[in-house]
This record gives structure tokens, sequence and C-alpha cells, in this order.
């Protein structure tokens, strides 16, 4: 009973023990009616975590695009976002720790994979965290380095929770001295998957081309850091990106989804580069010096 | 800040992945492919149930147990290797075939078959879950460790497969005689429906499979009635 209501999204699930349903009718019972109704409760308990994980991801993703847009917004590829894009992006990725956090206990161990095809949020997450991290610093986050941080954004869903909980339910001051030493010993976290980080890179792909093309649109430049020392743009960074795709082996577990993702990378790819075509062409012909009047577009006032 | 977009480990990395899944998938598509092939023959022996009357049964389960021994080979065989990967990432690839060989040893305990020094078999005997693990020597419904095991959606199919069958033996045992199994059979079927009415299941192809049993349900209560317009149903079954 201890710490129930308090968890309820964290031990309650895990222990799968929710309140079983009333059985749809009254059946007449007969030998095989015990073993069904146990079956009955394994199921229902699955088909719960399911749609909890569900609902969880849809909201997931809808946040994810919503950082994805704001970053759209920014100019130029730099260490600091815009103070207010920044601020956008810090409140999204609060709201996803929490949902992150809500459904943790949901895909633990086997339940990882079981519900990898409801988790198809990560995917969108990854595009706006790898996104995030290239404007940032003109360079792709690896696996190894993301991981973590998913695992971070979930762990900081549960702390804020303590917080919320410790300052409006005083009645249960005792259980909550208990909850932070049983999180720290094992919070639970969401782990990526391979395919999440690869199919999210894929995606990543058609992002850096609208930004190359919007970028250079208003500046008549193509993007690229300042601090980047070997002075390489958008460009040079989609044919990597491209060459990269096209030079891993083909992953055989879901064959056409690969190759429509290679197919729509090769197409950003060229987009990209007609624009870098376009810009050394006709750029030159654009006066020394010379900007467009972007006060009203450039610097972007309301969210969205 | 590195000079380079991508930083050199992370293709080497991803390569490597990539191509060890493949060389998994390829392994399991032949592991899975044995298992089918001995399925298929198993499936061929117990469609003789149709033509051969009850007292035969003696000779024809043996058969049936032998393709059901290789099933177990190829299942065991498969569990030891899927279980080095994560259940549900592979899982797709060998379910169909699971299900197939659960619906084989299913029939034949079914049919008085699969029985044990402790436990003899009969006609009418069904096996849970837990039997049907313990019979290809696998888990069943793991929860707290990633290995291979047979789930509930795995058990339920093979066991909606069954019915099928039944239904049509049902039919085919009158023709031989033995109105006394179709009345069984009917039974079965019967409670069987009743206990896949008390699952709240949602709109996946179990449900779908499940859908089906009220056809069998029909089909052996028109033999049921068939039987008992002419006084053919054997006094000591209380239909």
């Amino acid at each position: 009973m201890s710490g129930f209501k308090r968890d309820r999204q964290g031990n309650a699930k895990r222990q799968d023990g929710f309140p079983k349903p009333a059985p749809k009718q009254q059946i007449e019972r007969n030998a095989f009616t015990p073993m069904f109704e146990n079956l009955r409760d394994e199921l229902d308990a699955h088909h719960d975590r399911r749609d909890r994980i569900g609902k969880a991801s849809r909201d997931i993703t809808a946040l994810s695009k919503k950082i994805i847009f704001s970053l759209q917004r920014v100019r130029k590829i730099d260490e600091h976002l815009p103070e207010d894009i920044q601020k956008e992006i810090d409140t999204r990725l609060a709201e996803i720790s929490k949902l992150l956090a809500s459904i943790a206990p949901d895909v633990q161990g086997i339940n990882r994979l079981r519900y990898a095809r409801s988790l198809v949020c990560l995917e969108e997450l990854v595009e706006a965290l790898t996104f995030y991290h290239y404007l940032k610093t003109q360079t792709l986050i690896t696996q190894d380095q993301l991981t973590p941080i998913v695992e971070d954004l979930t762990r900081r869903g549960f702390v804020v929770e303590d917080e919320v909980m410790g300052n409006s339910e005083a009645a249960e001051d005792i259980s909550s001295e208990q909850q932070p030493s049983d999180q720290a010993k094992a919070t639970p976290t969401v782990g990526l998957t391979d395919d999440d980080y690869l199919y999210g890179l894929f995606d990543l792909t058609g992002e850096m081309m609208r930004f190359a093309t919007t970028t250079s649109a208003l500046s008549g430049k193509m993007a690229s850091s300042d601090a980047a020392s070997d002075g390489r743009d958008i460009v040079h960074d989609m044919h990597e990106l491209g060459t990269f795709f096209e030079m891993l082996p083909l992953r055989t577990g879901n064959r056409s989804m690969w190759e429509k993702k290679l197919e729509v990378t090769r197409q950003s790819v060229q987009k990209v580069e007609k624009l870098g075509y376009d810009l050394k062409i006709r750029g030159s012909e654009r006066p020394k010096g010379w900007v467009p009047d972007l006060r009203s577009t450039d610097q972007p006032g309301s969210p969205e | 800040m590195s000079g380079a977009l991508i930083d050199p480990s992370l293709f080497e990395q991803l390569r490597v992945k990539i191509e060890e899944d493949t060389v998994i998938r390829k392994e399991l598509d032949k592991i899975t492919d044995e298992l089918v092939q001995h399925v298929s023959f198993t499936q061929g022996v117990l469609s003789r149930i149709h033509s051969t009357p009850r007292s035969k049964y003696e000779t024809l389960l043996p058969q049936v147990e032998e393709g059901v021994k290789k099933e177990i080979q190829s299942v065991r065989a498969l569990a030891a290797f899927a279980s080095q990967y994560p259940y549900f990432k592979y899982n797709y690839k060998w379910n169909r075939a699971v299900q197939d060989a659960i619906s084989t040893v299913l029939l034949a305990a079914w049919l008085g078959g699969m029985g044990t020094e402790s436990r003899p078999g009969e006609v009418g005997r069904l096996l849970k879950l837990e039997e049907v693990g313990e019979i290809f020597g696998v888990p069943v419904n793991l929860k707290d460790r990633d290995a291979f095991h047979i789930t509930i959606e795995d058990y339920l199919l093979g066991l909606v497969n069954i019915v099928d069958e039944l239904s049509r033996l049902a039919m085919n045992s009158v023709t031989l005689g033995d109105n006394d199994m179709a009345v069984r059979i009917s039974g079965f079927i019967k409670d069987l429906h009743a206990g896949f009415q008390v699952l709240n299941l949602k709109n996946d192809i179990l449900r779908k499979r499940v859908d089906s049993i009220k056809y069998a349900v029909k089909k052996v209560e028109d033999v049921v009635y068939d039987l008992s317009l002419r006084n053919l149903i054997p006094a000591k079954m209380e239909e």
C-alpha cells in the first residue's frame, strides 16, 4: 500500500497491480474458464501498457515536431541559439521528460522491444535532438552520445514529478521521504534502439535540407558555423551524410522502409547541392554586402 | 568543436551492427525453415485422423509424436540461438512456425497422445500453456528476463488453429461411425468458445482468428443436431 498512490506511474505499473476489469457478462463457467481468466488478466495488462505507451508516444511525437519547427526558425549555426527559441525548446523538452518518465516503467527489459512499434516517437525525438545538436555544433551526434541524453531526459521527468508531489501532498510525507532513495537505486530509463537512431538520422537530412534552403534564401550564403575550422558548409555536410547512408549496408529488417528513407535522403542531398550551385552562379551577382531586409521575419518574435 | 561532421567511429559502429543483424536474421531463417518442415510433416500425419477410426489411434499417434519430437528439437535449437538476442526484436520471424508447432502438440494431446508416465494421454485433454512449454522445454510468458519463450498469444493462436481441425473431425468421425467422438468434440469446442469469450480482445490478429471459432461451433452443432434427430447420440453422453 505504501507509496501506491504516489508512485502511480512507477511501481504500480511495474507490478501490473491495476484493478481487474469486471467480466463483460456472466458467462457459463466450464473447465476452461479459470485458465482463460488468468490469460485474460495477463492480456489486459499488456493492452493497458500498450495504450499508455501509445498515448505518451503521440504526445512526444507532437512535442518533438514542435521543437523541430522552433529550430527551423534559427538562422545560423551557432553554439548559442536565440534566447526565445532556446526557451521554447527547453519547455518542450521538460514536457517530453515527464512523458518519458511516465512510460519508462512500462518499457523495461523485455518490454522495451515488445512495444517498440508503439514507441515510434523516439525516432522523432532523435530527429529533433540530432538537429538541435547540429545547429549548435555543426556535427552529428553519435548514438553513444545521444543515448545518455535521452536517458537523462527520462530521469529528469521523475525528479520533476517528485518535486510536484512533495509540494502538494504534505500528508504523505513519510512515503515521499522513501521515494528518492528508491529511485536513486533504479530509476527506469528509456533507451534508444539502433533503429530509433538510424531512422531518426534519415529524417535529420530532411530537416537540414529545409534549414539550408531557408538560410540560403534569406542570407545569400550557405549555412556554416563560424567556428568550423575547415570552413565546410551545409552542402558539404549533406554530401557527407548522403555518402554515409549510401555506404552503410542495407538493413534487412525492414527493407522497404530503409530504401524509402534512403531515396528521400538522396533527394534532399540533391536539393541542397542545387542550392549550392545556384549560390555560386547567381550569388556572385548579388552586390557585396547586400542583405535582404529581414528585420520582420529574421527574428522570430512570436512562437509558432 | 571537431573538424568533421561525422565521428569516423560512428560509421564503423553502425556498419558492424547492421552486418551482425543480417547474419542473425539469416541464421534464424535457417532454423525456422527447418521447424516449418517438421511442422508440416507432423500436420500431414495428423491429417490422417480424418480417415482413421479411433481404434487405430494407437498406431497413428506414435507417428505423430515422432514428428513432434523433431519439432521439439527445432524449437530448442531456435530457443538456444534466439535467446542470445532480444526476444521481441526477431520473434516475428518464427511466431507463425511456433504457433503451428503448438497446434500439432495440442491436437495430438487432445486425441490422446503426448502421454507421459505420470500422466497417460486421454482423448479430450487440453494442454495448458505451461504444459506446452514443458513439452518444448522452453519458458512461457516471460516477464522478468529477456529470452526465447512461448507467449500467451502464441498459445491462444495455436489453440484456435485446432478448433477448425476438430470441427472437421467431428463430421468425419460420424462418417467413420464414431458418433461419440462428434459429441465430445462438440462439447469441447463449445467450452473453448465460451472460454475465448472471457478474453477482452483488442482489434488484432487474435480477435480475428477467435472470431472464426463461431463457424466451427455452428458446424459441430449441425452434426450433433443431425445425430440427435436420428437418435444416434450414444446414451452415456449427456448432451
